[in-house]
């Protein structure tokens, strides 16, 4: 019974074992369920294991029993770079009306839909990526609404930033699968890695240990003699962290790529996230940065004995930094600036470092890389900086 | 609420406002025989829902506080090899020392598995030992048994426990863990709710006070970036001191300041704040 009810659930992304359908199907032959309340609340405590699927669930429930519409997740993302859109018309409607390539007060008599609809079109009009021409969305082009065009304020549509602040990204995918088993160029950087899994024994000395003890008692002439190891805890967690947004970090790709290579091997739990720039709201799994999305605030899931290792360039325009919104993303105006998310990472978890490609004699040349340092230990991405690190990372 | 209401149903309890979404939650869990997994904020219940269903069905309840260095054999089973050591040396003990099972302890699971009834099993806060407790956990769930390594003999239950586990609503499970649960979050109690509440634990209160309190509280809640907002146990702590002193009868005065704002903030920094952001909205 209900099997699209299970599988629905399923297709929205709530996680569930087909072993708890089949205790919700003990449930119901056991004559526990008698009414649909009861069915909502038992299917739900039997299925359903996150408070953070609660309102999923929900929706799937009135779906499935009364017949309510599920959003289409599919439109989502458009609909975001829409909301952007009229936030942006709403600020700066000149801006826009360039940036769409119409004038200023032939948008005038467009109404806010008509507009985004314009957008929305262009954007699937155009099945490949798209360089030069005049019309459709790509780079390169005169076409007003892209990248690195000719026109200047055009909304970035992806691609490889001229400048090093970009002022405004959308729809930026570009960036390929790092995991995997690219060449080890650089066999140091394990080797340097590696110490952080040849942990110390960090425990109090609290464990007897028997043998020794029934050793050195008889050594004792029975005299009771107990000897104590140091519990072990060797069980680092690691969250690694890559700036892999923007071409400032294209050519310590490699390095970075040896270093993540080595490290997937050696923790017994390593998750790693990828962010362009600096921290806003979210972070995200793949390294498109596109569907697995993680929200920073919800690290503190975590325990707090995890170590953070960031590994970006800190490099960036002040204002991405230290401003509301600052986020080159139209659609990431989540209201607080990213120096606080950073602070808040480094609060709630106090083993956490930054490791910087750019060489430490340049450090002081750009003033985000100041401020981020001054948040979080900076070491240089070298074999050096890496042994500092891990210095840092085991003290206690 | 179920219709077929047998004497082992859950009700609630004395001091406990049960609603009826997580009553049948817990008696499905029982009927089920399936631990309960009970998450939320600090102060809505959790715990005391383990006391609350002891009391009603008249079980023992045993409670298992989890600490972070904690490992699942020392819950089960403890092996006193000092003391027979230290026997074996004086001798002088009415132990037997070579009687291992003299110096076996049952752990809190242990106990709950050998007990002469059924009982309610509080394993409290389980995040907050490492995952690994967790997965050992997940074979003692499953086989409802375990071994004494020592002696070789494995202990199962003579009466399945009713198993209610806490989890603080920031720590993630792991999921196979979570698949052997029961999951209900407990959302933090509604104004209509803690009135509620609130009258179960003080019957005859001034129902001005109780109103003012209530309403003062949710707005301190509220304030921003607090560290640990207070919970319904530190509302009732205030009101209590509220009701004893004279000053505060009728509670109108609580509006304008908030008196006792200690027993309501216990971080140092969420005191500060709240005291500064009181002063600033009587300012104006």
């Amino acid at each position: 019974m209900f099997i699209n009810f299970f599988y629905t659930l399923k297709e929205v992304g709530i996680s569930i074992s087909p072993t708890s359908f089949l205790t919700l199907q003990k449930a119901l032959s056991n004559g526990l369920i008698s009414t649909l309340d009861d069915f909502y609340t038992t299917a739900r405590a039997i299925l359903v294991k996150s408070e953070r699927y609660f309102d999923l669930y929900d929706q799937v429930f009135a779906h499935h029993f009364k017949g309510v519409e599920l959003p289409d997740y599919e439109s989502m993302e458009l609909d975001e770079i829409a909301k952007a859109m009229l936030d942006q018309w709403l600020k700066d409607p000149k801006e826009l009306a360039d940036a769409l390539g119409i004038d200023e007060s032939q948008m005038k008599n467009l109404t806010p839909d008509e507009l985004v609809e314009y957008f929305k079109e262009r954007l699937k009009d155009q099945k490949e990526r798209h360089e030069g021409g005049n019309k459709w969305i790509g780079t390169g082009g005169t076409s007003p609404v892209g990248n690195s065009g000719h026109h200047p304020g055009g909304m970035r549509i992806g691609g490889v930033s001229r400048n090093k602040s970009a002022v405004k990204v959308a729809g930026e995918r570009r960036y390929k699968d790092y995991s995997g088993d690219a060449p080890l160029t650089n066999a140091s950087i394990g080797e340097a890695l590696k110490r952080l899994r040849n942990l110390v024994p960090s425990g109090p000395k609290d464990n007897i240990n028997i043998d020794k003890s029934i050793y050195q008692t008889v050594k004792n002439g029975g005299e009771i003699e107990i000897e104590f190891d140091r519990s072990l805890k060797d069980r680092l967690k690691v969250h690694l962290m890559i700036d892999n947004g923007g071409w400032s970090m294209d050519p310590f790709i490699p390095v970075v790529q040896t270093l993540f290579d080595y490290s997937r091997a050696q923790f017994k739990d390593l998750r790693t996230y990828f962010f362009h720039n600096t921290l806003y709201e979210k972070v995200w799994q793949d390294p498109r940065r596109y569907n697995k999305e993680q929200l920073v605030d919800e690290f503190i899931r975590f325990d707090s004995e995890t170590r953070f290792i960031f590994v970006g360039d800190a490099s960036m325009a002040p204002h991405e930094l230290m401003t509301m919104n600052g986020s080159i993303y139209a659609f990431e105006t989540s209201g607080k600036p990213s120096f606080e998310r950073l602070m808040y990472i480094a609060d709630n978890f106090p083993h956490s470092v930054w490791l910087n490609p750019v060489p430490k004699h340049l450090w002081n040349y750009t003033q985000t890389i100041s401020t981020i340092s001054s948040i979080f230990e900076m070491f240089p991405l070298s074999l050096d900086g890496l042994e500092a690190a891990v210095a840092h990372l085991i003290k206690k | 609420m179920s219709t077929n209401q047998s004497n082992e149903d859950f009700v609630g309890a004395n001091k406990y406002i049960l609603d009826s979404e997580l009553a049948q939650i817990v008696n499905v869990s029982m009927k089920l025989e399936m631990p309960l997994l009970l998450k939320g904020e600090p102060g809505t219940g959790k715990t005391m829902l383990a006391h609350a269903i002891a009391e009603n069905l008249k079980m023992p309840l045993i409670v298992l506080n989890v600490k972070s260095s904690m490992k699942l054999i020392e819950t089960l089973y403890q092996y006193d090899t000092l003391t027979r050591l230290n026997d074996s040396r004086f001798g002088d003990s009415t132990r037997n020392v070579s009687d291992i099972n003299d110096y076996l302890k049952m752990g809190k699971i242990g106990q709950a598995f050998t007990a002469d009834q059924k009982v309610v099993l509080l394993i409290d806060e389980i995040d907050k030992a490492d995952t690994d407790f967790q997965d050992d956990m997940l074979d003692v769930l499953d086989q409802m048994q375990f071994d004494i390594i020592e002696v070789d003999r494995t202990v199962t239950t003579k009466h399945r426990p009713i198993f209610i586990i806490t989890s603080n609503a920031k720590k993630d499970l792991s999921d196979p863990f979570l698949g052997r649960c029961n999951f209900h979050h407990i959302a933090f109690p509604d104004p209509k709710m803690m009135r509620k509440i609130i009258d179960v634990h003080f019957p005859d209160i001034d129902t001005k006070l109780a109103e003012n309190a209530i309403e003062q509280f949710y707005k301190l809640r509220e304030i921003e970036s607090i560290e640990k907002r207070p919970a319904t146990r530190e509302l009732i702590n205030w009101i209590r001191a509220l009701n004893s002193d004279p000053d505060f009868q009728g509670g109108d005065i609580i509006k304008k300041e908030v008196p006792f704002l200690g027993v309501l903030f216990k971080k140092s920094h969420d005191f500060a704040r709240v005291s500064n952001s009181a002063k600033r909205t009587r300012s104006y």
